[in-house]
């Protein structure tokens, strides 16, 4: 890296200890002349004083916040500032999930925020799944920041064994009105034939900044279907990369963003395809209003031997009022021939025709809109095989349409 | 099997670069490197007034500042080029100026003839004036009288600059300022020649407008500077073909276009680039690092970028559009062919800042061989940018699985009621297709041409007639031997 | 008091004036077809009345039961009783025609002081007006028209027409792109809400539409005017003689 794409970081002294390896970037966020972060923009992170969450005493949770659903039959794993509470999960996970707390295991992410995870995250979790009928895990995320802005770093590794299917759902929150930073890292290993259903909702507080960087490979004959909703936080961004190593592998992953006030939501997505015979869709959508800024950055990336790839990619975005951002930049990046790929992005305002066809039926306008947009992130959202979630990130949806509805009303 | 074979080695012959030849003519150069010396002896060498050589000047010493950051972040791989092995000024000797196609050197007008391009006949076949740049200087302009009746410009860039300084003082730089890149700084400061173009307010200029450039001479870089401006209310279609002889080294090809559209204006550029692309193992062959823009500068006024780039080594180019005046137009439509080793990243930039503009973007890129082939492209919709609309379309074939295809676009987004819609697709050639073309009796060439010609027809048939059909048959010889 | 009264409409589209001056009185129970050649202005006086921007009324009124429509949203005009079956009724990817119908049915019940229906309720009305009209129930769930045929299209507008219960329909080219069996559900479903506190515009090109909804008022409209005004024979006139003599006296 170039002096000019990286920025200090108020942690560098302690991090470059810690890490003890020499990295390009030691001691550094990517700054804006990074490619990867030329839409977002780190500098207020950067400036915030942050201390270790882990060094906080005065933080003490003890139930889980409003907001967080209660999901039947799922089995409950809560971690409080990345460190996972016992004393708030479940303790049967029921028959072949196994949960455990082992010291920091090795990513395979290189990127910074995935350095600075790994420098500083105290103990991973991992679930390891394997055999038939297993129960849903939920995993609820909490950040919780003292009188002065913490820092933690979430460590979390998934393993499904061949043949086994697991269902996860996350849900990360903070307490409100806190300035904390979270930054997650997920290793995700699906054996041969291995089903991972990833449903993850990230609902920080305005305050809040998250940037969640997850890794899934895939063995052959695995699938994946995921999906990622994006409603809140000052910083959000969610990057996860896709990696095919084995033939017939499939992945699903699909994802919407609906973003008020001045939040920022950045998707960046990496799908991987190394290996022949593997399939990859992507169907992402997003509205945004008041002064937010919304991000989508998607790249296929098919190998020389990957043929017979099918590849394909959408993000569709919506202004809601004067004042959003929102920017996308699909890639294709291609080196094999024998592959159908293919990606289209749109961004616009709600359709004129659309919001009269309802109106002329009685429909008030701010109705309308509402129904317009639920209908818009629909469409991602039923790409959610699973009722029970697909409800669940609907109500999410509704609620944000709900509480934009209120904040409108007020003078 | 005996046929392909024959076929193969038959591809091989039409394969060697029919442009590969060298004129032999005397050249008058400039020493070899880059100083302000050299700057100064160009300006000196044309006869320049001091605020064109201030200019250069301005350019040179900032160029200096940015030794360290040649643009990195294209799809693209070469050695570090040393600036100061190139020659940056060579110009044919000749007796005395010409007045007329006569007194040009007949080597020279027999290397046209052998480029293809009949000057001689052109006076009599209406409808084109050329002004053919051989290196650096331009040798001779056709049709300047009728021109000049109607009150067009069309001089070469180093005679305007004497005749009409005015207008180059107002829009030199004014597109591509001296500092907007590595590449355009450099041109700036070592530009020897170029096209001028003035459409006067509310003329339809009644023929195409063409240039020829060529490089010959060994080691030369080549570094013209094009500025186009239509006035109010008027029209041109100007054209711009490129080849260049057979070198093992490389050469530079940095060039710099400027194109002003005022009220209601219209301007279409036309490109059909066949610079050497280097032999079959990637020696040789032109480093076309090229800044191209337009300015939409004027309500209602339209620009439009047709390219066809089947040559170079390595293409860096992205003809854009900055969309500044209300109801202004941008349109970019490109082919890109690369085989071999070329690699080509190329593609443009759509800058919405006026209300109800709208920009279309279609792109054609078929990749064989070793090569790589990248569209990159930028779609910005500003704040103030009410009703803006944009659609990109890019579709990339790929022949053979050696080769790569890339589509990297950036769309940002800042005005609600803008519109903007992106499509991309890669693909190799349908064997249904192929096998269809085969079993009516067509070669794998022919029926790869065939294919190949409809999957660009969309591009090829926004050029001027003449050309369309030379861009044609272009795309077909240029992936002959890298198929099947 | 008429149900609807137009007077000396003027409007235009985009600068240009198509509706040059339309006087027209529609008393409650009365069926009135508007007739005309294509590109004569019958869309534009179905989308003024219903409110659509991009067309500009430059003098004139519409009043609906006294009041003035033209002052009022779209919404507004749907609440007060029009309701416009489009020519092309558009696709909304995301919202199911359910949620839409209970959405546009529990509006109008507001307005008018009623209670809400229920998902309950809600679900037997639907069953039953679908019924009626030999549409599949699971219609509802599907996304609002999108993927329906032309016809389907169309009968999802009579559905819509008969929750809504509206004191003025109009009718714009229902009958395009149907086939005859369609057109007869159509009809037959538009025949079935014909009563005496309710009026219909039906607006069509071809008079075959005519034969199973049979007007009690026929016009024809040329050139942005109404060039002439009759019973239903009229319809059948100008299924014989064609509009040429409209077109040429009204220029």
């Amino acid at each position: 890296m170039k002096p000019s794409e990286i920025i200090d970081h108020p942690f560098a002294g302690a991090y470059a200890k810690r890490l003890g390896v020499k990295t390009p970037w030691q001691g550094h966020l990517p700054g804006p002349k990074m490619e990867a972060w030329r839409f977002t923009p780190l500098r207020t992170l950067a400036n915030t004083p942050f201390v270790p969450a882990s060094a906080s005493a005065e933080v003490d949770v003890t139930e889980l916040p409003r907001g967080v659903p209660l999901i039947a039959g799922a089995a409950r794993l809560v971690l409080v500032n990345g460190a996972y509470r016992e004393d708030l999960s479940d303790a049967d996970f029921g028959p072949g999930v196994t949960i455990s707390t082992a010291e920091a295991f090795a990513s395979s992410s290189r990127s910074p925020l995935a350095l600075l995870n790994a420098a500083y995250a105290s103990a991973g979790v991992s679930i390891d799944a394997a055999g038939p009928g297993l129960r849903p895990i939920h995993l609820v995320s909490i950040g919780a920041a003292g009188a002065e802005p913490a820092a933690f770093h979430p460590r979390l590794r998934i393993t499904v064994a061949p043949g086994a299917s697991l269902t996860i759902i996350e849900s990360h929150v903070g307490l409100p009105g806190q300035t904390y930073f979270s930054n997650p890292v997920t290793e995700i290993a699906l054996a041969e034939n291995a089903n991972l259903r990833r449903y993850v909702s990230v609902a920080e507080d305005s305050e809040a900044f998250h940037l969640a960087t997850a890794t899934i490979s895939i063995a052959a004959g695995g699938s994946l279907e995921a999906f990622h909703l994006g409603l809140g936080g000052a910083l959000v961004r969610q990057d996860i990369t896709v990696r095919f190593a084995g033939r017939g592998a499939a992945a699903r992953l699909n994802g919407a963003y609906a973003l008020s006030g001045r939040s920022h939501h950045d998707f960046t997505t990496v799908m991987d395809h190394n290996v022949p015979d593997c399939r990859s869709s992507q169907v992402f959508k997003g509205v945004a209003d008041g002064d937010s800024h919304g991000v989508f950055q998607g790249r296929i990336h098919v190998a020389r031997d990957a043929q017979k790839t099918d590849a394909r990619q959408l993000h569709k975005a919506l202004f809601l009022s004067r004042g959003p951002e929102i920017d996308c930049k699909p890639e294709l990046e291609i080196y094999a021939d024998d592959v159908q790929c293919a990606h289209g992005a749109a961004t616009g305002e709600i359709d004129h025709d659309q919001l009269f066809y309802l109106m002329s039926r009685g429909i008030d306008p701010a109705t309308a809109r509402s129904l317009l947009v639920e209908g818009f992130l629909t469409e991602a959202v039923d790409e959610i095989s699973v009722p029970e979630v697909q409800a669940l990130f609907r109500d999410a949806i509704g609620a944000w349409l709900k509480s934009r509805d209120i904040a409108r009303a007020r003078p | 099997m005996a046929a392909t074979r024959e076929t193969a080695a038959a591809v091989r012959d039409v394969e060697q670069y029919k442009y590969g030849f060298v004129t032999d003519i005397e050249s008058d150069m400039a020493p070899l490197g880059l100083n302000e010396g050299i700057i100064r002896f160009i300006s000196a060498k044309k006869g320049e007034p001091e605020w064109m050589l201030e200019w250069r000047l301005k350019a040179y010493r900032y160029w200096l500042t940015l030794a360290d950051e040649e643009p990195g972040w294209a799809k693209l791989r070469f050695p570090k080029i040393d600036y100061q092995a190139s020659y940056y000024y060579a110009a044919p000797k000749r007796k005395a100026a010409l007045t007329s196609l006569d007194e040009v050197d007949p080597k020279l007008l027999e290397t046209y003839k052998k480029l293809g391009i009949p000057l001689l006949e052109q006076q009599i076949l209406a409808g084109v004036a050329v002004d053919a740049v051989f290196d650096s200087v331009s040798v001779a302009t056709t049709y300047k009288k009728k021109l000049e009746q109607l009150g067009v410009i069309f001089a070469p860039f180093s005679e305007a600059v004497h005749k009409h300084p005015e207008l180059v003082k107002k829009y030199l730089g004014s597109v591509v300022p001296y500092s907007d890149n590595f590449y355009a700084t450099l041109n700036s400061a070592v530009f020897t020649d170029g096209s001028f173009v003035y459409i006067p307010k509310g003329l339809r200029c009644p023929m195409e407008l063409s240039t020829y450039f060529r490089i010959n001479e060994k080691n030369t870089g080549q570094f013209e500077r094009t500025l186009i401006i239509a006035d109010e209310g008027s029209y041109v279609s100007y054209l711009e073909g490129c080849t260049a002889p057979q070198r093992d080294e490389n050469q530079l090809h940095a060039a710099v276009v400027e194109l002003v559209a005022l009220d209601d204006a219209e301007i279409k550029y036309s490109t059909v680039q066949n610079w050497y692309p280097g032999d079959a193992d990637g020696k040789g062959g032109i480093y076309n690092f090229v800044t191209k823009r337009g300015a939409c500068r004027g309500k209602n006024s339209k620009i439009m970028w047709t390219q066809v780039e089947t040559g170079s080594a390595i293409t860096w180019k992205y003809p854009s559009c900055i969309l500044q005046g209300d109801n202004s137009v941008g349109e970019f439509y490109s082919v890109a062919i690369t085989s071999n080793r070329q690699q080509a990243d190329t593609g443009t930039k759509m800058i919405h800042l006026g209300r109800n503009t709208r920009s279309k973007i279609v792109s054609k890129g078929i990749s064989a061989g070793h090569a790589d082939n990248t569209y990159r492209g930028l779609v910005r919709i500003g704040a103030k940018a009410d009703g803006a609309r944009n659609y990109t379309q890019c579709d990339s074939l790929l022949i053979g699985s050696t080769c790569g295809a890339h589509t990297v676009p950036y769309v940002e987004n800042r005005n609600p009621t803008a519109v903007t819609e992106h499509e991309a697709t890669t693909s190799k050639i349908s064997e249904d297709q192929l096998f269809y073309c085969r079993q009516r009796g067509m070669s794998q060439e022919e029926a790869v041409s065939l294919i190949v010609n409809g999957f660009c027809r969309e591009v090829l048939q926004t050029l001027p007639m003449e050309f369309a059909v030379e861009a044609q048959k272009l795309v077909g010889i240029s992936l002959e031997g890298s198929v099947g | 008091m008429a149900l609807l009264e137009i007077k000396n409409l003027h409007a235009s589209v985009a600068g240009k004036e198509i509706l040059k001056g339309i006087t027209l009185s529609v008393e409650p129970g009365a069926v009135h077809a508007i007739m005309g050649p294509n590109g004569t202005g019958k869309s534009t006086l179905s989308n003024v009345i219903a409110g659509r921007e991009g067309y500009d009324v430059t003098q004139g009124e519409v009043l609906l039961d006294g009041k003035n429509v033209l002052a009022m949203s779209p919404d507004e005009r749907a609440r007060a009783g029009i309701f416009l079956a489009f020519q092309y009724p558009v696709e909304i990817p995301g919202v199911t025609t359910s949620a839409f119908l209970k959405t546009a049915l529990n509006a109008k019940r507001r307005a008018e002081g009623k209670t809400e229906v229920d998902a309950m309720e809600f679900l037997k009305l639907v069953k039953a007006k679908t019924a009626a009209l030999g549409m599949p129930y699971d219609m509802i769930k599907r996304a609002l028209n999108v993927g329906f045929s032309g016809g389907e299209k169309k009968r999802a507008e009579v559905l819509q027409m008969t929750l809504l219960e509206p004191r003025l329909a109009i009718l714009d080219e229902t009958d395009s792109g149907l086939d005859i069996d369609a057109l007869k559900v159509v009809s037959d479903g538009v025949n079935a809400l014909r009563a005496p506190d309710r009026a219909f515009l039906v607006i069509t090109h071809y008079q075959r539409l005519l034969d199973y909804i049979v007007p009690d008022h026929v016009h024809v409209l040329a050139h942005g005017r109404i060039a002439a005004s009759g019973g239903k024979d009229l319809a059948l006139e100008l299924e014989a003689e064609g509009y040429a003599k409209y077109l040429d006296t009204a220029a």
